[in-house]
């Protein structure tokens, strides 16, 4: 094999899929992965609603970033009081997905069920206003109505209602 | 236009990828000082202006500009250039590498650009919009068509270790980058997620980390002088790292909305890891042996291992946070910033400094310019970064307890000021030392003097 770099390649290739096999495809025949929530159905925003165009101004504007949209079964989300923990079927119509890596600032898997309109577009207008010491950008460039739709995507972000 | 020198698709993939290397980690410093002064960079009633340059989009400038601009250019340039030293075989076509050289960087151009216009999928390291996704395959198609015919017509039958790496790495990486960047449209929610963690975690164990290792594996002989201690043990570290390192996505993902066995088939195999970054650590140190005074007398030695040595510890702290119970407090926090720039700065960053190091003088025929500015690369990269991981993994100790305690999280923000400013100083000092480099390279090429070569043959 020391002389044969066609052996190296297939050999690479075929350890790769292997673990590509068991960790992204099989995920994908898993029920619970897979199997849209009550959370998810209120998440599936009809397209051009202001909720979508909300959630695209999320996306273009990376708050992502700094922002995680996932509750834990651990001490330090059940602590902070940000809701539900979450599963994966609450994530099915999430196109992309938002679950951020990194807490630059708070959680907001279910930021609409703590907060209110008004304190949304004060804040994100002026968060060193609304929050003394806070270190989130001022997003008050965005227009009219991408502050609104923007904030009606946050609004929406609360447990779906129980049936 | 295109040149047909040899070698001169390496250099110019260096030249450049060290302009970027600024370009980037500028754009951190600007990400750094915005967590401590959020206007910073802001302008009253500049619309157009606060959208470009908000904390997001540099962020990402960031990101992508490190991976996709600096480490991936120096590592395809040492590929350009160790593949054919090892082949003993000149490069199938320079033209074409310089063509992709050009090419990338001017795809680089387009996504800052694209970034600061808004465009983003949204998705962590795979930001940028499809048709630039489409734009690396090409890239990563033009430069493996290069380098594998070089392999196929190769003087040197046999294939030392470092071969094995690239192929491996060429072969992985539009894979990954694939399985990362398939549109939102097709699969989204958890298991967009996975990929993406997937892609995230994979670019730097079977890009970054395999390149790395396969310069690490021809440097060391190289610089020491002596025969790599273990040839048996570096082809145990490239078919573990083969056979594990592509399960550990998941990982990233530990007590997250995934079933639990997809946290495990992630958690155990990143323990596994620990036995490839073995057989590296005992080949450096096995290697070394003997010669150790070299690296006080060489500032390219203090750089290959310290590098191995950050290495070493980048791959007992991922594990470490793999775990649930650790990853439950230290999850989301400022400590993942600090391991996250352990292994492309401090590990393989420094590789790549070394073979350019290495390189540049038997390429131009000129000596490094400056020892001393050297060792101030050295001692500001070094420093810098100790100053700037160990702020952020404070910090995130910090906050992820307070997390715990249910303290309202402005408070946490507040706690760890101090340490987020002290952040900035270490990685001011970081890019400093890279300001110390680009010169030195800078005068070695229009002003060293005379470069003597100590190899016995000089080759293509």
């Amino acid at each position: 094999m020391e002389r044969n770099a066609l052996a190296i390649y297939l050999a690479a290739i075929a350890l790769f899929m292997m673990g590509t096999f068991a960790t992204i495809i099989l995920p994908f025949f898993d029920k619970e992965m897979m199997t849209p929530t009550a959370n998810a159905e209120a998440r599936n925003y009809a397209p051009d609603s202001p909720e979508a165009k909300g959630r695209q101004v999320y996306i273009a504007n990376g708050c992502n970033t700094c922002h995680t949209q996932v509750v834990r079964p651990v001490k330090a989300d059940l602590a902070m009081n940000i809701g539900p923990v979450t599963v994966p079927g609450d994530y099915a119509y999430d196109k992309p997905h938002l679950f951020g890596s990194n807490r630059t600032g708070p959680d907001l898997m279910w930021v609409g069920a703590r907060t209110s309109k008004e304190w949304n577009i004060e804040h994100l207008k002026d968060p060193q206003k609304i929050v003394p010491g806070s270190i989130m950008p001022k997003y008050d460039y965005l227009s009219d109505e991408d502050l609104n739709n923007l904030v009606a995507y946050l609004m929406s972000l609360k447990p779906a209602p129980a049936k | 236009m295109l040149s047909n020198a040899p070698f001169s698709t390496a250099k110019n993939f260096w030249y450049t990828s060290m302009f970027w290397l600024i370009v980037s980690m500028l754009a951190g410093l600007v990400v750094a000082i915005k967590q401590i002064d959020p206007d910073f960079l802001y302008f009253q009633g500049q619309d157009a202006l606060n959208f470009a340059l908000t904390y997001a989009h540099i962020r990402i400038i960031h990101t992508n500009g490190i991976l996709l601009a600096w480490l991936s250019m120096a590592m395809v340039g040492a590929m350009f250039y160790i593949i054919p030293k090892l082949t003993r075989t000149p490069l199938w076509s320079e033209k074409l590498g310089n063509l992709t050289c050009i090419i990338w960087n001017l795809a680089i151009v387009a996504a800052v650009v694209a970034i600061c216009m808004g465009y983003s999928t949204g998705v962590e390291y795979a930001e940028l919009p499809l048709i630039l996704d489409l734009g690396v395959v090409v890239l990563c198609v033009l430069m493996s068509i290069n380098l594998f015919m070089t392999i196929a017509k190769r003087q040197e039958k046999q294939l030392y270790v470092s071969i094995w790496y690239f192929v491996g790495s060429l072969i992985w990486l539009p894979l990954v980058w694939t399985v990362g960047n398939i549109p939102s449209s097709i699969v989204g929610g958890a298991a967009q997620a996975n990929m993406n963690w997937f892609y995230g975690h994979n670019v730097l164990g079977l890009w970054f980390t395999t390149v790395g290792i396969g310069q690490i594996y021809y440097l060391l002989p190289k610089l020491t002088g002596k025969p790599l201690y273990s040839h048996k043990l570096s082809l145990i570290g490239f078919w573990t790292i083969a056979t594990i390192y592509v399960w550990n996505g998941p990982h990233h993902l530990v007590n997250g909305p995934i079933p639990v066995w997809l946290m495990k088939a992630g958690i155990i195999p990143s323990v596994l890891l620990i036995i490839p970054v073995w057989t590296v650590l005992a080949n450096v140190f096995g290697t070394m042996r003997g010669v150790w005074h070299k690296v006080s007398e060489d500032v390219s030695m203090k750089f290959l291992i310290t590098a191995a040595i950050f290495y070493l510890m980048a791959c007992l702290q991922g594990p470490f946070q793999a775990l649930m119970q650790v990853s439950a407090v230290v999850k989301f926090t400022h400590w993942v910033v600090g391991h996250a720039h352990m292994a492309p700065f401090a590990a393989f960053s420094f590789v790549c400094f070394v073979t350019i190091y290495y390189a540049i003088p038997r390429l131009t025929g000129r000596n490094i310019y400056s020892k001393t500015l050297m060792n101030l690369h050295y001692y500001f990269s070094v420093i810098g970064f100790l100053m700037f991981a160990f702020t952020l993994w404070i910090a995130g100790v910090i906050q992820g307890f307070a997390w715990m305690e249910g303290k309202p999280f402005i408070e946490t923000i507040n706690t760890v000021q101090s340490l987020i400013v002290w952040r900035a100083v270490g990685g001011t000092m970081m890019i400093v030392g890279q300001f110390f480099f680009a010169f030195n390279i800078w005068k070695t090429v229009k002003s060293g003097t005379k470069f003597v070569s100590d190899e016995e043959s000089v080759v293509a």
